[in-house]
């Protein structure tokens, strides 16, 4: 609650008719294919007058200037959740309340257009450091990122928290794509950006394979990698905004003990309790991804497998076959406002300055299913079983994205979840269950 | 000759059925043959078995796959049991075959107990008890020998006991919905049926092992109540109120062949009760004994005297009236007559010797496996046992019908 009077403040503020009025492009993300559509501006160009140093400036973020090519980012994002759902846990006060949990603040940056850092935190989490690299970019077909950032696996896991079509990450990124760790890693655009790459090594295979619960194991060092391919870049109209790409990670030196990775609902409610399979091995995943946003429309879709080795820990000594998490998901949005997909946070006319801001519909189906690679006996839940009790469940997103200016946005989502095996879910006698969720945010 | 078309076509029908009929399903009343010595296989991940008897106090589950002949149940859950009993050598074993797969059952039951008997060096004594009990009209759970491979190793001698559950309860009342309760002996709450007082008390002494989710006002509210009546001061009302609860005549029948059985730790266990479930009858508040755990039994000498008072409050007030004390001692005498009757506990123990003789002396792991004369020695003792005893305990019978004591 603390936050709510800054908040309200700020939004005054940045609601000015004079404020925001330049909207840039928000820096560059790795995962997602830069848009050249809204690049260009067709207004002629302006000698600008010498630039004095240090300079202040509020482009992407408010940004103190040195020199040319250097300067210091300062970014915030401040989200508040409201959710009511009919598979609430025990405790009501947990399953209907405002949670102003994601509280970041963050600083990113150049040095002589050689070398850009970013440091972001979460205000309240435990382990609060988020992305901490440092990258030298001069050579633009070899960058090199050290540091704590995401592993290039999944669109949807690597789309930045405050530019999500809804308002929760799909299941399949969310449980099954790996999330950050500490790593190197060498990405670039080559054939005249025709195809972009990521390729690194990680420490581990990301935060999203962890729980706080110590016999919960994950991988070790991690290889990765992620092609993305613009077949129609050469288009130079909205349909040549196209992206397919591959991504696949391997971890080795999984030690023996109970698999780390969820399957948990929208909510983060267990529906796949069969969390005491004992893993060990290697744990690989593949994931294939495409985007295409034509004008103000978009269709994404993923599909991805994670396999969890099982070696030596049948009854007998023997392997056994691996435990596969496997999600897909097929989404899309229009702004019926009209504004291009890539620019829809930018609204043409935001609030109080001649419009109502920029307005979005989605919708998603998707799907998240475990299993084992076995089905020749009854199913069980023994850690040691072949054939494990999997489950899945299959949701079914509709939402509304309301961007108000440049800052502030409100989201809300009606989400309908079925799960094939409701005893291992939220609520043992119902297979369905209803989601009804509303996020404000505002983000710097 | 002409064949009939008829014929060929019944004679197909009859060579069809009789090649495809089904292998002979094993049944329970197999597994518990006392006629022979089962073999039960258990395939165990070696760093399972190591982290089990390496923490055999703990009652951690473990995965195994359990074969008996052609049966083969896979994914049972397995874990260290016991007392005294416990230990990294030759663990006695619970298997739960539903632990991890919903309704998984072997030969229809849904647990077995694989008893590693290290604390009767006969390895007998509990299988002739339960025959005395069983003999007596008292049920007592089936059991058999089994030669135990764990991961294809010999871990020697044990007996498959059928655990009392629903199963149990239903096979012996007719009964579906009655309230198990087992009864766990601490050393440092040694109870000889006062009143404890609160609900909590009991509930740390008797384990609900049917209707587990019921509220504990439901379980235990009864006996509670039970053990207020025992404790109650006014004789005038005591056996009208307390049979409310228990079923007296069982108990004093229970209490007497544990007594003729020269058995240490049952109902007037020296260190308090042990070694018994509470059953309570559907849909009433009435109570009886099952029998449990006889390793002790046989423990004291033909000549060991026979218990007519106790420290236990309730077998003591019992005592008290003149026909629950004849059923104390009718039962006495009956289990005399029929263990003598024919030199029958006598052949028993030697024809249970000559089974599980082998499987004994090839059983590396059992306490006293480094003196091969025990084993002898404690057959001898029973056999003793067995001569002697009926007529010390008819003796002794109509001493206390004389004098009281």
């Amino acid at each position: 609650m603390p936050l709510i009077l800054p908040t309200a403040a700020l939004l005054v503020v940045l609601t000015r008719p004079d404020a925001g009025k330049t909207p840039p492009q928000e820096s560059s993300q790795q995962a997602e294919p830069s848009d050249k559509t809204t690049k260009k501006k067709d207004t002629p160009k302006e000698k600008k007058p010498r630039e004095e140093y240090p300079s202040f400036r509020l482009d992407d973020h408010p940004s103190i200037h040195f020199g040319k090519g250097t300067h210091l980012d300062f970014r915030a994002r401040f989200a508040a959740d409201h959710a009511d759902s009919e598979a609430s846990t025990a405790d009501p006060v947990e399953a209907s309340s405002i949670d102003l949990g994601k509280k970041r603040l963050g600083v990113s940056g150049e040095i002589r257009n050689a070398v850009e850092f970013q440091i972001e935190a979460e205000l309240t989490d435990t382990d609060p450091w988020r992305d901490v690299y440092g990258e030298f970019k001069y050579f633009d077909v070899a960058r090199v990122r050290g540091g704590k950032f995401k592993i290039p696996f999944s669109l949807d896991e690597n789309t930045g928290a405050s530019r999500l079509d809804f308002m929760f990450r799909s299941l399949a990124a969310t449980h099954l794509a790996p999330g950050r760790d500490q790593g190197v890693m060498v990405h670039g655009r080559v054939l005249k950006k025709l195809i972009g790459y990521e390729a690194g090594i990680f420490q581990h295979d990301g935060k999203n394979a962890r729980t706080n619960n110590p016999a919960k194991v994950f991988g070790g060092r991690t290889q990765a990698a992620r092609v993305t391919v613009e077949p129609l870049r050469h288009v130079k109209n909205a349909v040549g905004d196209l992206s397919v790409g591959v991504a696949l990670t391997r971890s080795d030196d999984l030690p023996e003990g109970i698999s780390g990775l969820r399957g948990q609902t929208v909510l983060e409610q267990n529906f796949f309790t069969g969390n005491n399979y004992i893993v060990n091995g290697s744990r690989r995943r593949l994931g294939i991804e495409m985007q295409f946003r034509p004008g103000p429309a978009s269709i994404k879709s993923e599909w991805m497998r994670v396999e969890t080795d099982r070696r030596g820990e049948s009854v007998e000594d023997t392997d056994l076959s691996p435990i596969v998490g496997e999600g897909w998901y097929v989404s899309g949005t229009v702004a019926i406002t009209g504004e291009k997909k890539a620019a829809v946070d930018r609204p043409k006319k935001p609030l109080f300055q001649g419009g109502v801001g920029a307005i979005e519909v989605g919708a998603r189906v998707e799907s998240l299913r475990f299993s084992s690679g076995s089905s020749g006996e009854t199913p069980s839940r023994g850690p040691r079983a072949d054939t494990i009790v999997g489950n899945r469940d299959q949701a079914t997103t509709f939402g509304v994205n309301w961007y108000i200016n440049r800052f502030f946005k409100i989201q809300a989502n009606f989400i309908r979840e079925k799960l094939d095996d409701p005893s291992q879910g939220p609520l043992p006698s119902k297979a369905s269950f209803t989601t009804k969720a509303i996020r404000f945010q505002f983000s710097l | 000759m002409r064949i009939r078309p008829g014929f060929v076509a019944a004679a197909a029908v009859a060579i069809t059925f009789a090649c495809g009929r089904p292998a002979l399903a094993q049944s329970a009343a197999e597994l518990f043959d006392q006629n022979t010595i089962q073999e039960i296989r258990l395939s165990v991940n070696s760093r399972d078995l190591r982290t089990l008897r390496a923490n055999t106090q703990l009652n951690t589950y473990y995965t195994a796959d359990l074969q008996w002949k052609n049966v083969k149940v896979r994914n049972v859950g397995i874990r260290s049991r016991g007392q005294g009993s416990r230990n990294p050598v030759k663990p006695g074993l619970r298997v739960d075959m539903a632990r991890y797969t919903t309704g998984q059952t072997f030969v229809g039951l849904s647990t077995i107990i694989l008893d590693n008997i290290w604390q009767d060096d006969s390895l007998i004594r509990e299988r002739l008890a339960f025959t005395i009990f069983e003999m007596m009209g008292q049920p007592a759970p089936r059991e058999s020998y089994c030669r135990l491979f764990i991961n294809n190793e010999y871990f020697g001698l044990y007996t498959i006991t059928e655990e009392i559950d629903a199963d149990f309860a239903k096979r012996v009342t007719g009964e579906t919905d009655g309230t198990i309760f087992e009864y766990h002996w601490f050393a440092d709450r040694q109870w000889h049926a006062e009143d404890l007082g609160d609900i909590a008390n009991y509930k740390v002494l008797l384990e609900p092992r049917t209707h587990t989710l019921d509220a504990d006002s439901t379980l235990y509210g009864p006996i509670q109540q039970m053990f207020k009546e025992v404790n109650s001061p006014d004789d005038a009302v005591w056996r009208s109120r307390v049979e409310q609860y228990i079923d007296l005549n069982q108990l004093m029948t229970h209490i007497a062949i544990e007594q003729y059985l020269a058995d240490n730790d049952g109902f007037l266990g020296a260190q308090g009760m042990n070694n018994f479930y509470l059953y309570r009858f559907k849909d009433t508040q009435r109570h009886r004994l099952f029998v449990w755990d006889r390793d002790q039994s046989f423990l004291f000498p033909p000549d060991s005297p026979i218990a007519t008072t106790d420290g236990n409050v309730l077998f003591r007030r019992a005592m008290a009236y003149p026909d629950l004390r004849e059923t104390y001692l009718k039962a006495l005498e009956e289990c005399a007559r029929l263990s003598a009757a024919d030199n029958f506990l006598s052949l028993e123990i030697d024809r249970l010797a000559a089974v599980i003789f082998e499987a004994a002396a090839a059983d590396t792991k059992k306490q006293w496996a480094a003196d091969p004369t025990r084993f002898d020695m404690a057959v001898d003792f029973l056999r003793d046992f067995a001569a002697r005893r009926p007529a010390q305990v008819l003796a002794a019978v109509d001493r206390i019908r004389k004098t009281g004591s």
